[in-house]
This record gives structure tokens, sequence and C-alpha cells, in this order.
């Protein structure tokens, strides 16, 4: 049985309107939400931390961190080459399934392919195809940048990728076409 | 790291905020979260009955489904009241995750105490009583008399009809006086 009329009392009422509305969140909270967010697609991945003074790019910094990238895969070069006279066998062992010294060793052989790659790109002459060059360019640099993340995802602190994907997303900032234009190629 | 999200000098409207949500602008996002979640988590904490973890899942689940479905709100309503509606049905997916139990039903082979409304009564104590019902019973009384949801409203929010959702706001307030008054029969005066 209910009482239809039931009313609150003016103590309990005011003892309802005394609750609070608002809490503090606990706090890691907010940094979770996003960072599952990004994880979603929902939310850009920032290349730097949010809410800090872009670096300008530093002549020192530039040389040290192209220097890097070229020893990075330089020696991912000389290792394909090394795995590439291997027997096909271990080669073929090399995929998601392996273990990490496998896994490694796919790293390092595709990386000299992609090496490989732009090296052959480097050596087109010719210069009437600008849009071709463009979008070749663009290709080599969103495969840098991907290669950058995962490494990122790797080692989250480690400078050489930061440095990498900090330097394309300058890049891309200061190529943006206005947001209607835009065409992202990226993966 | 969390990032400072600077104070704008005018408040950015929530639909501009939304619309940055949109295009994927985390600090956008920062704002519409840091703007609502404090309301957002004091209703879901009391709906789970005070259990920070839960209502800490809560409240991201809430976020996560409010900012997948951004485009698709029609700003009919303020997007606060959005988000504690996603938030109110976030809580009840958990609850119906952990038990089979429908819960606007009273615990079986439990008789709705009786007791008489009360002259006297500590807030502290309040939050401890609504804590302890059952969730159903609590959800309603949360609604209506912590968040000023009338019955039509709740009725709408829980799938429900507004003569139930009286019904389980009398019992749920009887359960609450009768909490009440042992305790004050329980503590010196």
């Amino acid at each position: 049985m209910t009482d239809p009329h039931d009313e609150l009392t003016p103590a309990e009422r005011q003892a309802f309107q005394a609750l609070p509305l608002e809490a503090e969140p606990p706090k890691g909270l907010e940094d979770r939400t996003v960072a599952l967010l990004q994880a979603r697609g929902v939310l850009a991945v920032p290349l730097r931390p949010v809410g800090t003074v872009p670096r300008r790019w530093q002549p020192a910094w530039l040389v040290g961190a192209l220097a890097a990238s070229v020893a990075l895969f330089a020696s991912g070069f000389a290792s394909g080459q090394y795995l590439g006279a291997r027997s096909a066998t271990i080669a073929a062992a090399v995929g998601l399934g392996g273990s990490i010294a496998e896994r490694t060793q796919h790293v390092q052989r595709t990386g000299s392919d992609y090496v490989a790659a732009l090296a052959a790109l480097s050596q087109e002459r010719d210069t009437s195809d600008i849009a071709g060059r463009q979008q070749a360019t663009q290709t080599a640099l969103s495969a840098l940048g991907a290669a950058a993340q995962e490494v990122a995802r790797l080692v989250p602190d480690d400078p050489l990728a930061a440095a990498v994907l900090r330097g394309l997303t300058e890049r891309r900032r200061a190529a943006q076409p206005p947001a209607a234009q835009r065409a992202v190629v990226w993966y | 790291m969390t990032p400072e999200v600077a104070a704008p000098a005018v408040v950015e409207p929530e639909r501009a905020l939304a619309e940055r949500v949109l295009a994927g602008d985390e600090l956008a996002f920062r704002q519409l979260y840091r703007r609502h979640t404090p309301r957002l988590f004091q209703l879901v904490l009391r709906l789970v009955g005070g259990r920070e973890a839960d209502a800490e899942d809560a409240v991201q689940d809430t976020w996560l489904k409010a900012s997948e479905r951004l485009g698709t709100f029609r700003w009919e309503c303020a997007f606060g009241t959005w988000l504690c509606a996603i938030g109110l049905n976030v809580v009840r997916e958990q609850a119906r995750r952990r038990s089979r139990r429908p819960e606007v039903d009273w615990p079986e082979n439990h008789d709705p105490p009786q007791a008489a409304p009360l002259d006297r009564v500590d807030p502290v104590d309040l939050e401890r009583a609504v804590s302890a019902l059952p969730a159903g019973y609590r959800t309603v009384l949360v609604l209506h008399d912590v968040e000023g949801y009338t019955h039509e409203e709740i009725g709408t929010a829980l799938g429900i009809a507004p003569g139930t959702s009286k019904s389980q706001l009398f019992w749920a307030r009887q359960a609450v006086r009768a909490a009440l008054g042992s305790r004050q029969k329980g503590s010196p005066a």
C-alpha cells in the first residue's frame, strides 16, 4: 500500500537539499578517459603534449634527429641484408605469431625494404610530375610517422620517436589546407 | 600528464565546444569534461550506492557514449541533462550486468519498512541511508528527491509508468525514514 500524498517533512526536504550536487571526480580519470577516446579514434592523438608551447625548429635538434633516423634505418638495412642472405625458412617463420626476436628481425627486414624503396624514389630524375612527387613525399613521411608512432607506443618516453612525431606535426600544420579541403593520408 | 586548460576570458558555448570535440579536439573535450563531470560524478556515485570504483567506471563509460553520440545530439535540452541521462542508463546497464534481478523490485522475503516522517535529519545519515537502499528504489529517490525530476520524467528515463515511480518513491522514503529513525533511537538525544 502506498500513500499518493506522501510528502517530505520540512526537515527531510532540508536534508535532501543539503546534499551536494557535485563531487570532485578522482584524479587521473580525465586523462584515462581522454586516452580511451584517443584509442577509439574519437579524439585526435596529439603528437606533442597538449598545452605546451610548440618548440621551434632548432638546427642542432634537427640535425641530430635526422642523423639518428638515418642511423636507425641504416642499421635496419644492414640487418635486412644480413637476414636476406639467410635461409628462406627463417624468413617465412617471421610473422605475427613469432617470438620477439623473430618480430624484431621482421622489423629490421621491412625497415630495410622501406629504405630501399625510398632510395629508388630519390633516384627518380623526372621533375615534371609535381603531383606524383608530392604524393611520394607524403607517402614516405606517412610511413615514417606511423613507424615513429609505433615506436612511441613501444617505448613511450623515447626521445627520438617523440622528436620525429613533433617534427612531422609541425610540418603537417604548416601545410594544412582549410578544413573543408583537408584530405588526411595516414595509417 | 594532464594539460592545463586555460580559463577562457569568455566561456565558450557548449555547442561550439561539442563541434570541436567532433573534430577530435582534445582541449575542447577537456573543457566539456571539467564543466560537467563534477555533477555527473556525484549523480552516478549516489546511484551506485557510494561505490567509487563503480562510479568511476560509469563516468568513463558515460563520456565514451556521449562522445560517440555527440553528432546525433539535437540540443533540445541542456548538454548536462543529456549527459546525466546517459550516465543514468550506464549505471543501469552496469547493474543489469551484475544481477539478473529486476532493479526496481524490493528484495525477496523483505517487507518494506513502516516509518513515520522525521522532524530531524542529519544529511550524513541521510546519504548513508540512501546508499543502503535497493538499487531501483535508490534510483527513483535520488532522481526525485535529490535531482528534482518529476515522476513523468523518471518514468520516461527508466521506462516505467509514473505511478510505478510514485510507489517506488513511497517505499524508498519509508525505508530511509526507518533507517534514520532506528539510528536516532540508537543515539543519545
